[in-house]
């Protein structure tokens, strides 16, 4: 089989490990506590770390050097899902995404533990164990506002009603799918993923009593995706604060973004854009 | 037949490995460190496969150029292949008994101080102070200054201390 459907496997991995750190990087400094500060800048080192593992994974399928796939690519060239490019907004939307990202990453990267490409499942090894880390700091925080004072169960429930509309965009099938399953790439598809996940995510907010969430879920727990048109999902309107829309966060995986995508590349990008080539 | 005038030995690359600091915990190298999992010597040519203790850990560059600097400094040695793989995982269990006392003494509580796997929803059990001995420490955080640490305090001594994420 050719390359292609790896290195779009592995991108969109990469992308969503870069984007989302960067996104948790914007909490150094101004996180409600100090410790927190800490936790989210460990966080998001250690997945810009990860995204490094997975585009050295992409530089050995296409000979080009990490940073250049990292940093070198024009937005619609990124393959990171519309969740992880929004801002942080507020403390709750930030525990819930980070919840609901982080599980999703266990998920993925149970799978791919499995892989008939060997290098990737070996890079799953160290991954999972540091990935606990942030696992447990998510449903830490997920429990303490949910168990917390109205104000703060209130926004987390804004929070992950948000996150959770646009969720399905971590499992959104790849568009060589078929052929990373057919090789034992894949050992399970994306649609099953998401079931995974959401069965996981049921039983921790049944436990916190905050189960209703999930109902704007409901529609897509079939497993069936709703094609979407090109461009079409991404308008302004659509993306403008989150707010939940039909699109269900697709159109990642086919580099469509939101507007937020445009102001956090040009930030991560930046550095890169105007000294091409340097050595550091 | 032309022979070399020095032959390298894989334990000899060991060796010299075991002179290069770690560069986020200078009084431990970076073989004590558990980090070298294969040396391979064809004669000037050496290749070595080494271990992250994390993936993200930012000091990977820096370390494989003063490796390759202090290896290719060894008479004999022409060439030297630095590779990071993926194949083991680290864990503090590859880290020497011989690093454990420095490693103790730069505030950081080797394995065996009763780290535990740390699971969702339970506590982490109590790390011995590396400076004072005691178990009576609390686990204040499991981020720390580097990926590969997490940050503890003790109530005997009143120290923070640090570490090694199992």
């Amino acid at each position: 089989m050719s390359t292609g459907p790896r290195v779009s496997l592995v991108l969109a991995l990469a992308d969503d490990e870069l984007v989302i750190g960067h996104r948790h990087s914007h909490w150094t400094g101004v996180a409600p506590h100090v410790e927190e500060d800490l936790a989210f800048s460990s966080i998001a080192q250690d997945e810009i770390g990860h995204a490094v593992v997975w585009y050295g994974l992409a530089a050995e399928l296409t000979g080009k050097d990490p940073d250049t796939l990292g940093l070198g690519r024009q937005p619609d060239g990124y393959r990171n899902a519309i969740l992880v490019e929004r801002p942080n907004g507020d403390w709750g939307y930030t525990v819930a995404r980070h919840y609901l990202y982080d599980t999703a990453e266990d998920v993925r990267l149970r799978t791919l533990a499995d892989s008939a490409w060997a290098a990737a499942a070996g890079a799953t090894g160290a991954l999972l164990r540091e990935e606990r880390y942030h696992l447990m700091h998510a449903r830490l925080w997920l429990d303490r506002l949910a168990s917390g004072p109205i104000e703060a169960r209130r926004r987390l429930v804004d929070g992950l009603i948000a996150a959770l509309a646009e969720a399905p965009g971590l499992f959104e099938p790849l568009p060589d799918e078929d052929e990373l399953l057919a090789d034992g790439t894949l050992p399970v598809s994306h649609d099953e993923q998401r079931r995974q996940w959401l069965e996981i995510i049921a039983g921790d907010l049944s436990a916190l009593g905050i189960e209703h969430v999930l109902q704007g879920e409901a529609h897509h727990t079939d497993g069936e995706f709703v094609a979407t048109s090109s461009g079409e999902l991404l308008s302004a309107e659509e993306s403008d604060g989150r707010s939940a829309d039909a699109s269900g966060g697709l159109g990642g995986r086919h580099g469509r973004h939101s507007d937020d995508f445009a102001s956090v590349w040009e930030e991560m990008t930046g550095t890169y854009r105007a000294h091409p080539g340097a050595t550091w | 037949m032309v022979t070399t005038a020095t032959s390298v030995t894989p334990d000899d690359v060991r060796a010299v490995l075991d002179t290069v600091p770690d560069p986020e915990m200078p009084p431990v190298s970076i073989a004590e460190l558990g980090m070298v999992v294969d040396v391979r010597v064809d004669g000037g040519l050496v290749e070595l496969d080494l271990v992250a203790t994390y993936s993200g850990c930012p000091a990977i560059t820096l370390i494989s150029e003063q490796v390759a600097a202090a290896v290719s400094a060894m008479p004999g040695v022409e060439s030297v292949d630095v590779r990071f793989t993926t194949d083991v995982v680290w864990t503090p269990e590859r880290i020497a008994e011989s690093a454990h006392d420095k490693l103790r003494a730069f505030g950081i509580a080797p394995p065996g101080s009763g780290q535990t796997l740390v699971q969702i929803g339970s506590r982490p059990a109590p790390v011995a102070c590396p400076l004072c001995g005691s178990t009576d420490t609390v686990a204040d955080s499991p981020f720390g200054p580097t990926p590969c640490r997490s940050s503890s305090y003790c109530n005997a001594c009143r120290n923070p201390f640090e570490v090694l994420k199992p």
